[in-house]
């Protein structure tokens, strides 16, 4: 190096950092400005950070989803983590502070490096092909030039690395030099305002993620809190995803919505919060950033989160903005009848209570009494008023006397709030989430058995943000528990759909399956199953929306479940029933529904 | 006396003003009737056919417009006047908009929503549906009171009219136009949509036992036979059989016709939740299972492509 070189170098330097900096700076203002939502509860660090090695690190999320771009990317990766001291030993020579480019272990470093060079160079070039060629649909309609541009940067200093080995001395060694430096100080400073922001910011969001599915906190009336209803609103978290997201389009491959042609993108509601972060039109609302027709179109299936490798969280964002607007007034026309029904009669439908007292009597069901019962069974808005599911639970009812599990009813019932939830019609969920809790503790309730997953998952989880805690199960899990000393031998072929809010949300795959194929069934799987299901199109309180764009979700889930060639299709929640009875009824076709429980019963007569 | 108020907009009555004089006949007492804002001497004449002690044409400059602090400053200038024993209004959306406030302003007790009036004692006492009409529970206000009627709760056709017009004055009220704090914009009607199964007074609805599009004609015969627009459930809307604004149910238009015919319709709870205010519903489904009949009035258990065309032969022949 010469003086004069170093000199030049040290201003370049300076000038790089205040772009790098001044970008910092606007950001974390921003993130600073926002009301603080991150919590992490008492003893989950642990859990957290094991969570960073795996998904960061480890890159867990970016392979699952897509194996051969995930590798690439997890060389590239690495590559860059290896390269971190080589880069730091050569600026710290380029700005004359100390010289170990001579040590004998740089030169052993810089030969490791090489492999890793290489892995770069493949990785990157796969994933340049891939942008520029292939094309796929999760990267956008237009082509990102600065992410091709970084690409070739990329490309350049490994290129640069290697060509160093055979420039010893002289001019050229010296460009090759400038050359490598620039890079890495250009990219610097393309960093924040990029999607490659994800380099430094995703250790922190994948550890801030919540480590339950789709939390969105309760609001607090006291501090008289609506919701997100301007740019204002938006939370720390949903500000630090702003900046995350890396795009890489998971979630809008995985969002049933955008699969079925309807506008909502999740991905690129995380970048209109960004952009309308950057132009600081604080006082715009949600509806006008987002457009609020796509906001209803989510059904809350939680796939964009699940997928997501950063670690964003868009139903806090969604269901955020949801509740802006229902606290305006603005909720779509077919929710004022639901909140309606659910203020006057407690129930989705607005049925009476006669009409499931019908079905307790008929049923033979017992008042819950903590002395007598183990379980308290909560049969929900579909066990206590849709004669379909009511059938599920008369064979579940019949499973559970065979095996002498003892069980009640409450007296009387509401609605979990579950619609009201997920739809940001936080009054009327927290009205009745408080009555039923009411309801519970006076009946001195321990465990609770539901066969329906959006109860499962309202009281079993939204529930305990009130300080209740309760064994709540799905009564696949508890029959699944109490059969397996039996046993059938397989003769029907069989496909099953997973309820999101049992496959995804409370990740509970394992025990449907088994106990199907405890009964007989040998299960064909569609697409999309296990923990990743596709949704039927009725969460988020779409079960009562009137026109959908595009195709019908359930449609598109019927026919995935029909191409399995199964000539049954079983299902474990009583709205994914509804939808897909529907839309076999539209398709014309032969093939039956069945639900679990119904399912079993018919089995277990054939053994005891 | 009972003091009718009755409600019309641009110098049409709104007939529903009509079973709330017919309720006030049937009380027996002495009645007039009052009707205000432009137009009001029009809708005077009309009302003047009924037998009535007095017609009262209210008219002021303020209320060319419906406004809620128009009419109460108007209607209470009315009511002063003339001490009526009680005050009838229609239960309509105006009603409901302007009673609660007026009955302040006069510090009279406001019955809302009533069925029927009887006297006991000389008291009046109104009936009004609780718990969802489960129950009915008799009110009886201390001292004059404003009553509103349930729309449909008494039958216009029961308004007895007079031999002799009777005899219209007008009633001069001093409303401050500056007092009014409503800035009503232009009234606009939102855009209907193309069917609107809510005012039909019968409807056929087709389910998909009706298996395939061509059959939806059979039931579209049946429906201009009997005079009934065409509805459907969600399965025969989303396979494009029919359009979506046809469609039933708690994803579609919600429904109480006097007459609602399922046809091949199981009853799936999306679809019962938008009908289940029909009057009278007939069922017509193959499996005798079906959830239907737990909520029809009159249930046949058979394939409706033979049903319907006997229907149809007995209707046509």
């Amino acid at each position: 190096m010469y003086p004069a070189e170093i000199w030049i170098f040290r201003f370049v330097c300076v000038a790089f950092a205040v772009g790098f900096g001044a970008q910092i700076a606007t950001r974390l203002a921003l993130f600073l400005r926002a009301s603080n939502n991150i919590r992490i509860p008492d003893g989950e660090s642990g859990i957290r950070i094991w969570r960073v090695v795996r998904e960061v690190i480890f890159q867990s999320r970016t392979i699952a989803e897509r194996p051969l771009v995930g590798l690439a990317h997890l060389g590239v990766f690495w590559g860059f983590c290896a390269f971190l001291g080589f880069t730091t030993v050569e600026f710290l020579h380029g700005l004359g502070v100390t010289d170990l480019t001579r040590s004998e272990w740089f030169a052993t470093y810089a030969l490791l490096l090489v492999p890793f060079a290489l892995a770069v160079l493949v990785g990157i070039t796969g994933l340049i092909i891939r942008r520029v060629f292939v094309r796929p649909p999760a990267l956008g309609d237009h082509l990102s030039k600065e992410s091709v541009l970084i690409g070739f940067f990329i490309i350049t200093l490994m290129v640069t690395f290697l060509l160093d080995f055979t420039l010893t001395e002289g001019v050229a060694a010296r460009v090759n030099w400038w050359v490598h430096a620039l890079v890495i100080l250009t990219f610097i400073v393309v960093i924040p305002g990029s999607k490659h922001f994800h380099l430094l910011m995703s250790p922190f969001s994948v550890y801030l993620r919540s480590s339950t599915l789709a939390t969105v906190p309760n609001l607090d009336f006291e501090r008289e809190q609506v919701g997100l209803e301007t740019l204002k609103d938006v939370e720390r978290k949903q500000v630090l995803d702003a900046f995350t997201c890396v795009e890489c389009g998971r979630c809008q491959v995985n969002c049933p919505a955008h699969g079925t042609g309807k506008r909502l993108n999740p991905k690129t509601l995380v970048l209109q919060n960004e952009d309308a972060l950057l132009a600081g039109t604080m006082d715009s609302t949600l509806a006008d950033i987002f457009d609020a027709k796509v906001l209803w179109q989510c059904t809350t299936c939680g796939a964009c989160e699940m997928q997501c490798p950063v670690g964003v969280e868009h139903l806090p964002l969604i269901i955020g903005a949801r509740r802006g607007l229902v606290s305006n007034g603005a909720a779509p026309d077919a929710m004022g009848v639901v909140y309606n029904d659910l203020e006057r009669r407690g129930n989705i439908w607005g049925l009476g209570a006669d009409q499931r007292e019908k079905f307790v009597q008929a049923a033979g069901l017992d008042i819950f009494d903590s002395a007598k019962h183990e379980y308290l069974m909560w049969l929900g808005c579909a066990g206590s008023f849709e004669a379909d599911f009511q059938k599920s639970l008369r064979s579940l009812f019949r499973i559970l006397r065979a095996r002498g599990i003892t069980f009640g009813v409450l007296a009387r019932e509401r609605c979990t709030g579950d619609v009201a939830k997920r739809t940001g019609n936080e009054y009327v969920f927290q009205q009745l989430a408080h009555a039923n809790i009411n309801d519970f503790r006076a009946a001195g309730v321990r465990k609770i058995l539901t066969s329906c997953p959006h109860c499962l998952r309202t009281i079993g989880v939204d529930y305990q943000e009130f300080g209740f805690v309760v064994e709540v199960v799905h009564s696949t899990v508890l029959v699944a528990a109490i059969t397996r000393d039996l046993s059938v031998p397989a003769t029907d072929r069989v496909t099953f759909h997973d309820p999101c809010y049992l496959g995804r949300y409370a990740g509970q795959t394992e025990e449907p399956r088994v106990l199907l194929q405890r009964f007989g069934a040998s299960i064909a799987e569609p697409v999309r199953h296990g923990a990743n299901p596709f949704c039927c199109g009725a969460g988020g309180g779409l079960l009562f929306e009137e026109h959908e764009e595009g195709k019908r979700i359930s449609q598109e889930r019927f026919e995935q479940l029909q191409a399995t060639g199964a000539e049954t299709i079983v299902t474990a929640c009583p709205f994914c029933s509804i939808m897909l009875k529907s839309a076999q009824a539209s398709a014309n076709s032969a093939v039956e529904f069945v639900d679990v429980m119904t399912f079993v019963e018919g089995k277990l007569k054939t053994v005891q | 006396m009972i003091l009718v108020i009755a409600e019309q907009q641009n110098g049409t009555l709104n007939r529903t003003s009509l079973e709330t004089l017919a309720a006030a006949q049937q009380t027996g007492r002495e009645v007039k009737v009052a009707v205000a804002g432009r137009h009001a001497a029009a809708v005077a004449a009309v009302l003047a056919a009924a037998q009535v002690a007095e017609v009262l044409s209210v008219e002021a400059a303020a209320l060319d417009i419906y406004t809620l602090d128009g009419y109460v400053a108007a209607l209470a200038q009315v009511v002063k006047s003339e001490r009526p024993d009680h005050v009838f209004l229609p239960h309509t959306y105006q009603t409901r908009d302007f009673a609660p406030a007026l009955a302040v302003r006069l510090g009279m007790a406001l019955v809302t929503d009533c069925v029927g009036t009887r006297w006991q004692d000389g008291s009046l006492i109104a009936a009004r549906p609780m718990f969802q009409g489960r129950l009915y529970a008799d009110v009886a206000p201390m001292g004059p009171a404003l009553v509103t009627f349930q729309i449909g709760a008494v039958r216009a056709d029961s308004l007895v009219n007079g031999s002799t017009p009777a005899p219209v004055r007008t009633v001069p009220v001093t409303v401050d136009l500056g007092a009014i704090r409503q800035k009503p914009e232009a009234p606009f009607r939102e855009a209907k949509q193309a069917v609107d199964l809510t005012q039909a007074e019968r409807i056929v609805s087709v389910g998909r036992g009706i298996k395939a599009q061509d059959k939806i004609e059979m039931a579209r015969q049946l429906a201009a036979a009997i005079g009934a627009e065409l509805g459907a459930s969600r399965p025969i809307c989303d396979a494009g059989w029919l359009p979506m604004d046809r469609q039933v149910g708690s994803s579609g238009q919600t429904v109480a016709p006097k007459l609602y015919l399922a046809l091949g319709i199981s009853g799936a709870i999306q679809h019962l939740v938008g009908m289940k205010g029909a009057r009278t519903i007939v069922a017509i489904n193959k499996d005798p299972e079906a959830p239907i009949f737990e909520i029809a009035d009159y249930g046949i258990v058979g394939d409706l492509f033979e049903i319907v065309p006997a229907i149809l032969k007995e209707l046509q022949g």
